[in-house]
C-alpha cells in the first residue's frame, strides 16, 4: 500500500438480512486524485459510501484514514475527519440563500451571540472564490439552477473543512455545459489538495475526469484501474459481467406512410404559461423519432399533449389521418398508442398495487382476461408471467407489490406494459432513467425491436447518448421550439450541446 | 393490498399482552379485582347462546362502517363521515318502516334498507363533488357533515317524523318491516347475514372485477391518493372512482345505520348515539383494509365490547374502561414497528414464509 493513501477500506462486509450489499470490499483512494466509483444499480456503491460517511456500520471490516485506524459510528465523525458527502438528492433548504444553506448548523455568532450574517457572506465568498466558483448570496436555492443548488452543496462541504469529497452520481442531473463546469470546479478542487470520490455509473465521464477507477459488481470489486490503463468497453464489462454492445445495434430505419403528423402545436403548462410553441413533427411507421434537449424545455407538456393527459391550445395532432388533439388518454390509448411515462412512480405505475395489478392496466378489460367484468385470474397470471418472462422483470412472484421492486425493474414493468398490446405508435419519455446499464440496453433493443416490426416511436429523452444511438432522426428542442433537425450519425456531442443550449449555428 | 403475515399474529399476540398488563394496573388501582373482571369480560363475549349472540349482534353495523372505510380508503378517498351516513340512514329506513303500509314483509324490509342505502349515499355526494370539482378536502367536509348529521336527525325526529307526544320520536316500524331478530333476549338480528353478504361481496368486486380494479387502480393502500395521476394515465377516469367510491362507502354507512333500526331498535328516536362509523374507521385499519379481514376484526371487536357490557352489569367496573382498553389494544396491534428486526430469526422467517404464501 503506497503511503499517500488517504482512505483504505479494508475488507468491508456489510449484510443487511437476506441480502449481502458489500462482501470483501478493498477499497483504496490516494490523496489528491480523482477517483471514480462505478457499478450498476444495486452493486453496493452506496452502501460501500455511507459505511465510509458513517450511516451505515459494516457488518466486517477496517476502515483507515490517513493511514490511521478510525471507527465512523456517526456521520458528525465522518465530518470531523474531514469528509464530507454531495447526495443525489440535494439536502438543501429551498427558501433559503446560498450562504444560509451553507452555514445551516454551523452559523458564525457575533458578540451578542446572534447569527453574524456579515461574516458568513463574506466567509462563503472567499471559499467560493478560493476554488474558483461563483455565489450568489442573495439567491434563494427555490430559484437557482440545479448547477448552483450542486455547487452550493459542495460549498456546504468545503465550509466544513472537508478534503475528501464523495460526490454521487453528480452529472445525472446536469446539461453537458453544466457538466463542463462540474468537471473545471472538481479539477479545481483536486488542485487544491482536495481528494474526490465520484460515484457515477456513466463511464465516459469516467474516462474524461478520474485518475483511478474501482468497479463494483453485485456487492464485489470486481478491478481497480489507472484511467489510462483501460478503455469504456472494459469497464463497461467488467459492470456487468458480459460484453455490452454500447452501441445499439440496429440497421437503417426503413420508414413506411406516416403515423403521427403533429402541425403549429401550441401547448400551455400547469401554470398557464406557453410550454410548447407551434411544434411541427411527423413520425412514420418503422422509424425512432429521438427528441433531445435539456429538461424543461416543453417536453414533458408535448408529449402530454399527444396522450391526451393535457389539453392543446392550438395546432392539430393527426393520427393515422384522425386529429386527436385534446382528445382523453382513453381514446388515445384505445388506438394502439403507448405511452411510457416519464414519472415513473407517479404516473407509470401504481407501486401500492401488485405487479400483475401494474402489468394490466392497459389490457384488464379486454378477453380472456376478463369476461363481462369478471376477471380470469388464470388468465392474468398468465398473461402476467409470460410478460415477467419476456421482459426479464425480476422478482419472486408477480403478487409482489410494484414498491419492493428496483427502480430498474419497476421501469421494466412499464415497459413490458407498454409494449405488450401490440402498439402502432409507442411514446416514450425517459425510458431508461434511473435503469442500469444492463436494462439500459434490454429496453432499448426493445425500442428497436418495435420499430423493426413497422411500429412508430418517438423517443424523448434527456440522455443525450440515448438519443443519439437510438433515434433515427432527432429533433432537438429549446424553450418549446424544434429549434433543430440533426441525422445523429452526422453530429457530434460537442454539437448537439450547442443546439441543446439554443445556438442554432 | 398488504396481505397478513405472521408478523402480525405477533403483533397482536403482543398488543394484547401488553394491553392485559395496563388493564391488570387500571383495574387494580379502581379497587377491583382484575382476573374477575377478565372472566366476566370472556364469559360477556364468548359464553353461552345469549351472549355469543350479542357478541354477533353488535359486530353487525362495525363489519358495514368497516367495509365501507376501507372501500373510501381505497379509492383513495379519505371518507370519516360514514357515522353522518348511518345516522340519515337509519332515520329514513325508520321512516319508511312505518310510511308503507301495504307492502308485504320482503319488499317491505328490502324498500327500507334500500331508501336506507340511498340516503346513506346521497349524504356523501357533496362531499364527493366538493373534492372533485372545487378540490375541497374530504376530511373536512365529512368531519362537519357528522355533525350535521346529528342535528338533522335530532330534528326530524322532533319535528317532522315525530309521533310520540312525550318524547322525540318517530312510529315504531310496522312488523312487515322487521328484520327478524332469532334469539329470546337478543338483539341479534338477520342483519348480520346480510353484514357478512355484503362484506364477502365487496371483497370480490373489490379483488376480481374490472369495476373493483378500475376503483382502486387510483388508490389501494395510500389513503388520499386522489386524483391519481396513475388512474388517468391508463384511461381511468379518476374522478368517476372517487365519486363511486365515496357514495359506495356512504351507502353502506346507511345499511348499517338502516339494521339497527330495522333488526334492534325498531323506531328512531331522538337520544339514538352511534358511533359505529368512527369505531369502523380503525376496525377497517386492523383489518389491513380487507373486507374477510375486517369480518374478522368486528367479530373481534364486538366480542370485546360486549363482554365490556357484561362486565358493566357485573362488577363495579364501568365500560368506560373496557373502551379505553380498547383504544389502547388497538393502539398497540397497528404499532407494526414493534416487532421490526425479528425477521433475522430463521423461526420467524419461516413462520412469515408460510404465512404469506402467494396464489400467483
Amino acid at each position: 500500500m503506497s503511503k499517500d493513501s488517504i482512505i483504505h477500506l479494508k475488507n468491508i462486509t456489510k449484510e443487511y438480512p437476506g441480502v449481502v450489499a458489500n462482501k470483501n470490499v478493498d477499497f483504496q483512494v490516494n490523496k489528491g486524485e480523482i477517483h471514480a466509483l462505478v457499478g450498476e444499480n444495486g452493486a453496493g456503491k452506496s452502501t460501500l459510501m455511507k459505511i465510509l460517511y458513517g450511516i451505515e456500520q459494516p457488518t466486517q471490516g477496517e476502515i483507515f484514514i490517513n493511514g490511521e485506524k478510525q471507527i465512523i459510528s456517526k456521520v458528525e465523525s465522518a465530518i470531523n475527519l474531514g469528509i464530507g458527502m454531495v447526495h443525489q438528492e440535494f439536502t438543501l433548504v429551498p427558501s433559503f440563500t446560498a450562504p444560509e444553506n451553507i452555514g445551516l448548523g454551523q452559523e458564525p455568532k457575533n458578540n451578542q451571540g446572534l447569527i453574524d450574517w456579515k461574516g458568513l457572506n463574506k466567509l462563503v465568498v472567499d471559499i467560493a472564490e478560493k476554488y474558483g466558483f461563483k455565489v450568489d448570496p442573495g439567491l434563494k436555492m427555490i430559484d437557482a439552477s440545479v448547477g448552483v443548488q450542486q455547487r452550493t452543496e459542495i460549498l456546504k462541504t468545503l465550509y466544513r473543512n472537508a478534503n475528501i469529497l464523495i460526490l454521487d452520481e453528480p452529472t445525472a442531473v446536469l446539461t453537458p455545459q453544466e457538466t463542463d463546469e462540474l468537471f473545471t470546479v472538481i479539477r479545481t478542487l483536486v488542485d487544491e489538495g482536495k481528494t474526490v470520490i465520484f460515484i457515477t455509473h456513466k463511464l465516459r465521464e469516467v474516462m474524461e475526469i478520474a485518475d483511478r477507477v474501482t468497479v463494483m459488481r453485485a456487492g464485489e470489486v470486481q478491478g481497480v484501474s489507472e484511467i489510462k490503463n483501460t478503455s469504456i468497453s472494459e469497464l463497461a464489462s467488467q459492470m456487468v459481467g458480459r460484453e455490452v454492445f454500447l452501441q445499439v445495434k440496429k440497421d437503417e430505419a426503413k420508414p413506411g406512410e406516416e403515423i403521427l403528423n403533429v402541425e403549429d402545436l401550441w401547448v400551455h403548462d400547469a401554470r398557464g404559461l406557453l410550454a410548447v410553441k407551434g411544434i411541427n413533427l411527423s413520425i412514420n411507421k418503422g422509424e425512432i423519432v429521438g427528441v433531445a434537449g435539456v429538461e424543461g424545455n416543453g417536453q414533458s407538456e408535448f408529449v402530454e399533449a399527444l396522450t391526451g393527459l393535457r389539453k392543446t391550445s392550438q395546432g392539430s395532432i393527426k393520427y393515422l389521418g384522425e386529429d386527436i388533439a385534446s382528445s382523453s388518454p382513453k381514446n388515445i390509448r384505445r388506438k394502439k398508442i403507448a405511452h411510457i411515462p416519464e414519472d415513473r412512480t407517479n404516473t407509470g405505475l401504481n407501486t401500492q398495487l401488485s405487479i400483475w395489478e401494474n402489468l394490466i392496466g392497459n389490457s384488464y378489460f379486454r378477453r380472456p382476461l376478463s369476461t363481462r367484468g369478471i376477471f380470469n385470474l388464470k388468465k392474468i397470471a398468465e398473461h402476467s408471467n409470460k410478460l415477467k418472462e419476456d421482459f426479464d422483470i425480476r422478482a419472486p412472484n408477480i403478487s409482489l407489490k410494484v414498491k419492493s421492486l428496483s427502480g430498474g425493474n419497476q421501469q421494466k414493468v412499464v415497459v413490458a406494459r407498454e409494449l405488450s398490446e401490440d402498439p402502432v405508435l409507442t411514446i416514450a419519455s425517459q425510458p431508461t432513467r434511473g435503469v442500469d446499464i444492463g436494462n439500459i440496453e434490454a429496453i432499448h433493443e426493445q425500442l428497436v425491436q418495435m420499430r423493426d416490426e413497422g411500429g412508430a416511436v418517438l423517443l424523448v429523452s434527456a440522455e443525450l447518448d440515448e438519443v443519439m444511438a437510438v433515434a433515427d432522426r432527432v429533433a432537438v428542442m429549446y424553450e418549446g421550439q424544434i429549434v433543430k433537425w440533426v441525422n445523429p450519425k452526422e453530429v457530434d456531442q460537442a454539437q448537439m450541446g450547442l443546439y441543446m443550449a439554443g445556438i442554432k449555428e | 393490498m398488504e396481505k397478513f403475515s405472521f408478523k402480525d399474529v405477533l403483533v397482536t399476540f403482543a398488543g394484547l399482552f401488553i394491553t392485559s398488563f395496563i388493564a391488570w394496573v387500571l383495574i387494580s388501582a379502581t379497587g377491583n379485582n382484575p382476573s374477575e373482571v377478565a372472566m366476566y369480560l370472556y364469559e360477556g363475549g364468548f359464553k353461552g347462546t345469549r351472549n355469543i349472540a350479542n357478541s354477533l349482534y353488535q359486530a353487525t353495523p362495525l363489519i358495514l362502517t368497516a367495509v365501507a372505510t376501507l372501500i373510501s380508503f381505497r379509492v383513495g378517498m379519505f371518507n370519516i363521515g360514514i357515522n353522518g351516513s348511518m345516522y340519515v340512514g337509519a332515520l329514513y329506513a325508520g321512516w319508511a318502516g312505518y310510511k308503507f303500509t301495504t307492502l308485504g314483509h320482503f319488499t317491505h324490509v328490502t324498500v327500507c334498507i334500500l331508501i336506507g342505502m340511498a340516503v346513506g349515499a346521497a349524504w356523501m355526494l357533496l362531499p364527493a363533488l366538493l373534492r372533485v370539482y372545487a378540490g375541497v378536502s374530504e376530511i373536512i367536509s365529512t368531519i362537519i357533515l357528522n355533525f350535521v348529521a346529528v342535528l338533522f336527525v335530532s330534528y326530524m325526529a322532533n319535528g317532522p317524523f315525530r309521533a310520540d307526544p312525550i318524547a322525540p320520536s318517530t312510529a315504531r316500524i310496522l312488523e312487515t318491516a322487521e328484520l327478524k331478530q332469532i334469539f329470546p333476549n337478543s338483539q341479534f338480528n338477520t342483519g348480520f347475514f346480510i353484514a357478512v353478504f355484503v362484506a364477502i361481496l365487496a371483497h370480490f368486486i373489490l379483488n376480481k372485477t374490472t369495476f373493483g380494479y378500475e376503483l382502486r387502480s387510483g388508490g389501494d393502500g395510500l389513503v388520499g391518493m386522489y386524483p391519481s395521476r396513475f388512474s388517468s394515465y391508463l384511461g381511468i377516469p379518476s374522478d368517476r372512482s372517487a365519486i363511486i367510491g365515496m357514495l359506495i362507502s356512504g351507502a353502506l354507512g346507511g345499511l348499517a345505520g338502516a339494521i339497527e333500526v330495522l333488526g334492534a331498535v325498531r323506531y328512531f328516536f331522538q337520544e339514538l348515539e352511534f358511533n359505529q362509523g368512527f369505531d369502523g374507521i380503525l376496525i377497517g385499519i386492523l383489518g389491513k383494509l380487507e373486507p374477510i379481514g375486517s369480518i374478522i376484526a368486528s367479530l373481534f371487536y364486538g366480542a370485546i365490547k360486549n363482554g365490556g357490557f357484561y362486565v358493566d352489569y357485573k362488577t363495579d367496573v364501568s365500560r368506560e374502561i373496557i373502551i379505553v382498553l380498547i383504544s389502547v389494544l388497538i393502539f398497540f396491534v397497528s404499532a407494526q414497528k414493534m416487532v421490526k428486526g425479528l425477521e433475522k430469526y430463521p423461526f420467524i422467517k419461516k413462520m412469515d414464509n408460510f404465512f404469506s404464501r402467494k396464489k400467483m
